[in-house]
C-alpha cells in the first residue's frame, strides 16, 4: 500500500482519529495534573519561607543586635551556595548582615531575579519581606528545584505523548495495513465475481473474527451460486446436445414424407412419426420446465401433511396392473401411516417415476417392492427390484438431468426421471440415496416425520 | 355451437379455427384481449377458448373480468406455461378448463365439447346408464344386462368418468387428471393397461361393445350406433 493511499482508507482515518483523540485527552490529564503540582510545590516553598522569616523574626524579638546578626551569619555560613538569601537592615536601612546586594522589596512575598539580589544564577528566588522588631528582615529561597522540577515534570509529559503518539500511530497504520489488506483482497474478490468469475472467494484469516464470519457466509452463498449456475449451463448445454437427436429424427420424418409426396405416395405414416416425435420433444421441455419450476420451491408454501403410506399404496395400486402386464410383480409392505410435511401432487409423482423406471428397465419376473417405515424422526420410502440395477459409479451421474445410462440414446424415455424424483426430493429436503439391491436397485428417499394429524 | 377463439398467433388461431368448422362449430376469432372481453360480454357464445397470453388484456384478467360481470360462459384456457401453478392460477381466476401447447387437436375438441355439454347444474344422479350397462353410484354396483360386475375403486372411478360423458371424447390426460390425480405425463401406459382391464370386465362377456378407443384422442363410451 502506498502511503498516499493510506489517508483513503477508513480504518487508517479511523485510528488516526482514535490516536489523536487519545492525545489530546492525554495533554489536558497532563496539563491538569502540572497545574495541581506546581501550586502545591509553590504553597509548599511559601510555607517554608514564612517558617525561616519567623523563625529569624522570633530571634530579634528576643535578643540584642549582635545576637541577631551572629545568629543569621550562622544561617549564611549554612548556606555558602546563597540558595537561602538572607538581609537584615537596621530602621535607617544599613545593611548589618546578608548575602545578597541591598534591595528593597515591598513587604510580604514576591518573586525576584536573581540578577537583582546580586547573585549568579539564572533562577528567581522567591522572597519574603518584613518588620522582625526595630529591623527590616528579607529572607527568600531559590526557585531552582521548583524550576528543575518542572522542566523534567514537562520533559516527561512531552515524551511520553510523543512515545504514545509514535505507538498509537504506528499500530494505527499497522491495524490499517491489515484491515485494509483484507478489504483489498476482499475488493479484487468481487471485482472478479463483477467479470464473471465466480470461483473467486473472499479471503479467510484463521483468526475467526466478524469479518470472517461474513466472509464465510458470503463465500458458502456464492459456492451454492456457482453450483446453480454450473448446473444451468450444464442443463443448457445438454439441451441442445440432446434435442438435436430428436429434432433430427422429426426432419427425416418430413424430407420422408416430402419425397413420397413428390411420388404421389401415401405420407400418413411418416406425418404420424413426426407428430409422435415432435410429441417426444415437447414432453422433454415439459419434464425440464415442471423441474425448473419444482426447483424454484414456490411450492413449499403449500406444503401440507401427507401419509406417506397411504400415498405410496395409492400409486402401488394404480400400477400394479401395469407391472403385472409387463410380467413383473409389484407390492407394497407399509402398515403404519406415516406423516411427512409435502405436497401431495409432486409425491405422488416422485414414487411413479421410481415405479415407471423399474418397470421400463427391468426384464419380466422382476418383482418391484415398496416399503414406507418410520424410524424415530425419519420416514423412509424404499423403492427396489431384483432386476439388473445400476452400477454404484453410475449412480451419481443417473440423477443429473437428461443422463441415460445408454449412450446411443436409442430407448424411450427423456433421461429426465430420476432428475425430477432428485428435484422432488431436494424440495422436501429428503435424501435421495441409490443403493445396490444385490441384485437390483433400491432408490431410498428419506424423509422428517412430522407428527400425526387428522 | 358458436365458439369465440382469442389467439393472437394467426397460424394457430388458423388452425384452431378451421378444426372447429369442419366438426361443425361457429368459430369467431379474436386477437386482442379488450376487443374479445368485449365481444364476449355483448354476445352469447357457447365456449370462449383464450390463449393466456394476448395483447390488449391478458387471458387472466380477461377471464376475472368476465366472471365479475356474471358471465359463466365456459372458458378454456391455452397456455404454454404448462406448469401446475399456472394451471391452478387459471382455474382459480375462474377458467373452466386448462391446455397447455402444443396440443392434439382432438384433444381441444375433446375439452370444448365436454365444456359445452357440462350441465349447468349438476344434476343429482344415483344411476348413469349406457345400453345395458348400469352403475348404481350409491351401492358403488355395476352391472350389465342385470349380471353383477366387480370393479376394483378405481375401476368403478374410471368407469364413472367415461359414463357421465356419454357418447363424448375424454382424453387421456382428462383420465390422468380425474381418475388418478396425476397432473404430469407417466412413461407407462397406465391408462391403456386400466382401460384394458375395464374393458375385459364389462366389454369382453358380453356381444356388444361400449368402450372405444378414439385414435389419437381418447375413449369414449355409448351404445352401438
Amino acid at each position: 500500500m502506498r502511503p498516499a493511499d493510506l489517508w483513503r482508507h477508513s480504518s487508517f482515518r479511523l485510528a488516526l482519529g482514535v490516536t489523536l483523540f487519545i492525545l489530546v485527552t492525554l495533554m489536558f490529564a497532563s496539563g491538569v495534573g502540572y497545574g495541581l503540582m506546581q501550586s502545591q510545590l509553590a504553597a509548599r516553598q511559601d510555607a517554608r519561607l514564612t517558617e525561616i522569616f519567623t523563625a529569624i523574626e522570633q530571634t530579634g524579638l528576643e535578643a540584642d543586635e549582635a545576637d541577631m546578626i551572629e545568629a543569621l551569619t550562622a544561617r549564611i555560613m549554612a548556606s555558602p551556595d546563597r540558595s537561602t538569601a538572607y538581609l537584615l537592615q537596621d530602621q535607617t536601612g544599613r545593611v548589618l548582615a546578608g548575602n545578597i546586594a541591598e534591595v528593597v522589596l515591598p513587604a510580604g512575598l514576591s518573586t525576584v531575579p536573581a540578577a537583582r539580589l546580586g547573585v549568579p544564577t539564572d533562577y528567581p528566588y522567591r522572597m519574603f519581606a518584613g518588620s522582625a522588631g526595630p529591623y527590616t528582615l528579607t529572607v527568600g529561597l531559590t526557585n531552582a528545584d521548583l524550576v528543575d522540577l518542572e522542566e523534567i515534570v514537562l520533559g516527561a509529559f512531552g515524551w511520553a505523548s510523543l512515545f504514545a503518539f509514535l505507538v498509537t500511530i504506528a499500530s494505527s497504520v499497522a491495524l490499517a495495513v491489515r484491515v485494509q489488506k483484507r478489504l483489498t483482497d476482499s475488493e479484487a474478490a468481487v471485482f472478479r465475481l463483477a467479470q464473471g468469475d465466480l470461483t473467486a472467494r473472499l479471503p479467510i484469516s484463521t483468526r475467526g473474527d466478524d469479518l470472517d464470519r461474513i466472509s464465510q457466509a458470503i463465500n458458502a452463498s456464492l459456492a451454492r451460486l456457482a453450483a446453480l449456475v454450473e448446473a444451468m449451463r450444464q442443463v443448457s448445454t445438454d439441451i441442445a446436445h440432446d434435442l438435436r437427436t430428436p429434432l433430427y429424427r422429426l426432419r427425416i420424418h418430413i424430407e420422408e414424407a416430402a419425397r413420397k409426396a413428390a411420388s404421389g405416395s401415401d405420407v400418413g405414416d411418416d406425418l404420424a412419426a413426426a407428430i409422435a416425435q415432435s410429441e417426444a420433444i415437447d414432453q422433454t421441455f415439459a419434464a425440464l420446465l415442471r423441474i425448473a419450476q419444482i426447483e424454484a420451491g414456490a411450492r413449499r408454501e403449500k406444503f401440507a401433511p401427507v401419509d406417506l403410506t397411504a400415498l405410496l399404496a395409492n400409486v402401488v395400486d394404480i400400477y400394479s396392473d401395469v407391472a403385472d402386464d409387463a410380467g413383473q410383480t409389484l407390492r407394497c409392505f407399509s402398515a403404519a401411516p406415516a406423516w411427512v410435511m409435502g405436497d401431495r401432487e409432486l409425491l405422488t409423482q416422485l414414487f411413479a417415476n421410481l415405479i415407471e423406471n423399474a418397470i421400463r428397465h427391468c426384464p419380466a419376473t422382476t418383482a418391484i417392492t415398496c416399503t414406507v417405515r418410520g424410524l424415530g424422526a425419519c420416514v423412509t420410502a424404499l423403492v427396489s427390484d431384483d432386476g439388473p440395477g445400476i452400477p454404484a459409479a453410475d449412480h451419481d451421474k443417473v440423477l443429473r438431468r437428461l443422463h441415460r445410462l445408454e449412450k446411443s440414446r436409442t430407448s424411450e424415455g427423456s433421461g429426465l426421471g430420476l432428475a425430477l424424483v432428485k428435484a422432488v426430493a431436494d424440495l422436501h429436503s429428503a435424501t435421495l440415496t441409490l443403493k445396490d439391491a444385490q441384485p437390483g436397485l433400491c432408490v431410498e428417499v428419506a424423509f422428517a416425520q412430522v407428527s400425526a394429524t387428522s | 355451437m358458436r365458439i369465440l377463439l382469442i389467439e393472437d398467433d394467426p397460424s394457430a388461431a388458423d388452425y384452431v379455427a378451421r378444426g372447429l368448422s369442419e366438426n361443425g362449430h361457429v368459430c369467431d376469432v379474436l386477437a386482442d384481449g379488450t376487443d374479445g372481453l368485449f365481444h364476449a360480454t355483448r354476445e352469447s357464445y357457447d365456449v370462449l377458448v383464450v390463449d393466456r397470453m394476448i395483447p390488449g388484456l391478458d387471458g387472466l384478467s380477461l377471464v376475472r373480468a368476465l366472471r365479475a360481470a356474471g358471465r359463466k360462459t365456459p372458458v378454456l384456457f391455452l397456455t404454454a406455461l404448462g406448469g401446475i401453478d399456472d394451471r391452478v392460477e387459471g382455474l382459480e381466476a375462474g377458467a373452466d378448463d386448462y391446455l397447455t401447447k402444443p396440443f392434439a387437436f382432438a384433444e381441444l375438441l375433446a375439452r370444448v365439447n365436454a365444456l359445452a355439454r357440462r350441465p349447468p347444474v349438476q344434476q343429482v344422479k344415483t344411476t348413469l346408464r349406457v345400453a345395458d350397462l348400469e352403475l348404481d353410484l350409491m351401492a358403488r354396483q355395476a352391472r350389465r344386462a342385470g349380471q353383477p360386475i366387480d370393479l376394483l375403486p378405481k375401476e368403478f372411478t374410471l368407469l364413472e368418468v367415461l359414463m357421465r360423458n356419454e357418447g363424448r371424447v375424454v382424453t387421456r390426460t382428462m383420465l390422468l387428471e380425474r381418475v388418478w390425480d396425476f397432473h404430469f405425463d407417466p412413461k407407462t401406459s397406465v391408462v391403456e393397461t386400466h382401460i384394458s382391464r375395464l374393458r375385459a370386465k364389462i366389454d369382453r362377456p358380453f356381444d356388444l361393445a361400449l368402450l372405444h378407443t378414439v385414435k389419437n384422442a381418447g375413449y369414449s363410451i355409448h351404445a352401438p350406433r
